[in-house]
């Protein structure tokens, strides 16, 4: 019975004549540092995460064992719902921005032809930015009272928006901020799926009298697909993990606008009261949404031959 | 060929050692139960010590900073190694990461023998009872709110009160002054109808952005309910908000907040954070800036114009809201009777009358409150917040003290950014956070 599997195995390495299974350790070898610092620093708390989920810890120190209430009580909490919501608004704009604005940024760099160099560099410098700077520099620019970007706009004559404490703006100034911060990333990662295209491809296009718009559509954008699906799936997850520049930047608020599930989470956990199995409860549900997200994200990719 | 029952065992033993991995990952210290409480204090007398036998030993004390108080501190810390030959191990941390460190260290059995705390509420099962080393007259020797607010649900005191703090104004003189707008005096202090016209008229007078600038905070939006006759939490511990003079106190700030003469922009803009209006003041942009004593220090370096702190508005009742720090030492320390020691000596009328002008704390000590204290610079204004601390009802001490208030503060402070976004009407507001606060008290007494 095990022939055929035999006779399809490849040849083994052969070093003087012998079979060397002895070194099968050794690309585990290569891998094991990798793997212990994973699982010392993400499986096992991950692991130790959901365990907490199960107990109660009203004054952080001692645990008592709960089963699901953790689970009950965030799920039946209003604000929870609402912060859900709110994520999944985020998200969504986050997500559409990054592909979009990507995508677009991406074809500009992609045609320039003088200073793509340093255009390129212009849109990825907020990536190096420290998230918690780009939320204190955009806190001060969109201030209502004394803010850059209200001064410009007054001075046009256009009034004073409440950028950051009317609750409608300030969602849109939250990804308007994330997207300023990264949508270089993606743009990059675009750009280098653009220029894996053959140039052939369009030339013969434009031989055949194809403009440029259709070149796009019926070239570029089905070629470039693989590539949108990996910026999905990015901007997907860091969409859903969104936190350091939007505390500094809006604090979740006003009367939590823009509170999403980390901030959530992490004012459970960190602020008192300090309620570290109701954290770890909405880390376990956090995680069980964004990772049904990926996949979604990853199988509808597939079935449209994404991947 | 493999084995059939070698096949199946291995999804068993892989969910055995699954257990084993969760059962192995329990959370600290598992308890099916709530903790005991400390013993009630009888009368006790205090326990002889001879300072000098604590020579040779060491002491942790995590402390926080609000600036000048830590020289006036490491004065006295010197004061005491002086005194006993023991050693004082002062580590600063910030205060916005005092709790979680605090909890860290206790939950990893790193306990530290003394902690500089704004609530002891949170290690209340942790603390020493300190009624066996100091004597249960030592609580008698501070002001009745504040030695009320040291002790737990048994009457053990596990605190002792360092300083208190007290909310009011601060106006901007120079701009009062522009204005041709008098000063409030104690004699003739301000209502909050007063306050808001005179703060108008300078505003107007000196262009400034808003007329009233008030922290982003439970405790100071507290002084102001208590100005209007009620509070959050009662004496008895229980959900205490009078309906009606709640809907008068939060719509007058909700007006205020509407027609800009309190930037509700202040209030929104800052989320689910604590925010200061302090660099508002500073920035000549208000002429009325209701904060706190602790500002005092801060304003004598950074104020560029004249300035001073003046009698809180009278409506039902006169006087603030008061506020403190606390020392507590910890059961899980090397050494209870030195930490004890410790804080009866830094809580002494000697060394709070060292600390306290340079700290530019209030006392907390009878003697000192009834004698006063005399700080070097800006004694008036001091005095002006110490003035106040007598006319505060008593029965805001309990509320401060509460096990619930810190939650509840946090309420109020949502309801009212629900109020200045338009989000709710007073009456909604009003009951949503008596609901709220009727909740944290039943938390707290879990």
């Amino acid at each position: 019975m095990s022939a055929p599997a035999e006779a399809s195995r490849p040849p083994r390495p052969v070093r003087g004549g012998s079979v060397t299974r002895r070194r099968w350790w050794v690309p585990i070898l290569f891998v094991a540092p990798n793997m212990i610092v994973f699982g010392l620093f993400t499986i096992w708390p991950a692991i130790n995460g959901f365990n907490i989920s199960l107990f109660d810890s009203s004054n952080g120190r001692t645990f008592t064992p709960v089963g699901s209430q953790n689970y009950q009580e965030i799920l039946s909490d209003p604000e929870f719902r609402s912060v859900v919501l709110h994520t999944l608004i985020f998200v969504v704009g986050f997500v559409i921005g990054c592909v979009l604005f990507g995508t677009v940024l991406a074809l500009l760099l992609n045609a320039q032809r003088r200073g793509r160099g340093l255009l390129r560099a212009a849109y990825f410098l907020p990536v190096v930015i420290s998230p918690v700077v780009v939320g204190l520099i955009w806190s001060w620019a969109l201030t209502r009272q004394n803010g850059l970007v209200n001064a410009v706009l007054s001075s046009w004559g256009l009034g004073k928006p409440g950028w950051l404490s009317e609750p409608g703006l300030a969602m849109i100034s939250v990804v308007g901020v994330g997207l300023w911060t990264h949508v270089g990333f993606y743009a990059m990662i675009l750009l280098a799926g653009l220029q894996s295209i053959p140039a052939n491809l369009n030339e013969a296009a434009t031989i055949d009298g194809a403009s440029a718009w259709q070149q796009i559509r019926r070239i570029t954008l089905p070629l470039l697909r693989p590539t949108m699906l990996v910026v999905l799936v990015l901007a997907t997850i860091s969409g859903f993990q969104a936190f350091d520049y939007i505390y500094t930047l809006t604090g979740g608020g006003p009367v939590g606008a823009t509170t999403l599930i980390v901030q959530y989470i992490y004012e459970k956990a960190f602020q008192s009261p300090i309620q570290y199995g109701l954290a770890a409860a909405g880390g376990v549900l956090f995680f069980v949404v964004v990772f049904a997200v990926t996949l979604i994200n990853y199988f509808l990719g597939r079935r449209k031959g994404a991947v | 060929m493999r084995s059939p029952l070698r096949h199946r065992l291995r999804p068993i033993l892989g969910l055995a050692a699954g257990a084993l991995v969760l059962a192995a990952c329990s959370p600290g210290e598992v308890v099916s139960g709530s903790q005991s409480a400390a013993a009630p204090a009888s009368s006790v007398a205090p326990s002889s010590v001879d300072p000098k036998s604590f020579a040779g030993q060491t002491l942790t004390y995590v402390y926080f900073t609000d600036g000048p108080d830590e020289k006036a501190t490491r004065t006295a810390i010197a004061a005491f190694e002086s005194d006993t030959g023991a050693k004082v191990n002062l580590q600063i941390v910030p205060f916005a990461d005092l709790e979680k460190s605090l909890q860290a260290r206790l939950s990893g059995g790193d306990s530290p023998d003394v902690a500089r705390v704004a609530d002891w509420h949170p290690y209340d099962d942790q603390l020493v009872a300190l009624d066996p080393y100091v004597g249960s007259a030592f609580a008698g020797e501070f002001i009745e709110g504040s030695a009320a607010a040291s002790k737990n649900a048994a009457g053990a005191m596990v605190a002792v009160p360092s300083d208190l703090t007290m909310n009011g104004p601060l106006v901007n003189t120079d701009a009062f002054t522009k204005a041709g707008v008098a000063l409030p005096t104690a004699d003739k202090p301000w209502t909050w109808e007063t306050m808001v016209a005179d703060a108008k008229k300078v505003q107007a007078a000196n262009k400034m952005e808003s007329a009233i600038a008030i922290d982003k905070s439970g405790h100071r939006l507290s002084t102001v309910l208590s100005q209007f006759g009620t509070r959050m939490i009662g004496p008895d511990g229980k959900q205490a908000l009078d309906t009606a003079k709640t809907e008068k106190a939060l719509g007058l700030l909700s007006g205020l907040m509407q027609d800009g003469t309190v930037q509700k922009d202040f209030w929104l803009e800052s989320g689910s954070r604590y925010k200061g209006a302090n660099d508002m003041f500073l920035a000549g942009a208000v002429p009325v800036y209701i904060s706190g004593n602790w500002q005092v220090a801060q304003f004598n370096s950074s104020a560029k114009f004249g300035w001073a702190a003046v009698p809180n508005p009278c409506e039902e009742t006169c006087g603030g809201f008061p506020g403190g720090k606390y020392m507590v030492a910890f059961q899980g320390g090397k050494n209870p009777a030195l930490a004890a020691h410790f804080l009866q000596f830094m809580n002494s009328k000697e060394q709070q009358a060292q600390i306290d002008p340079v700290a530019g704390w209030l006392p907390t000590r009878r003697d000192l409150v009834e004698s006063g204290v005399t700080y070097p610079e800006r004694g008036d204004d001091m005095n002006a917040f110490l003035a106040d601390v007598a006319k505060t009802p008593t029965e805001d001490f309990a509320t401060v003290s509460s096990p619930a208030f810190s939650a509840s503060a946090t309420s109020l402070v949502e309801q009212m950014s629900a109020l200045a976004a338009g989000e709710v009407d007073v009456p909604t507001a009003v009951a949503a956070l008596q609901k709220e606060i009727t909740g944290n008290v039943e938390s707290a007494g879990k």
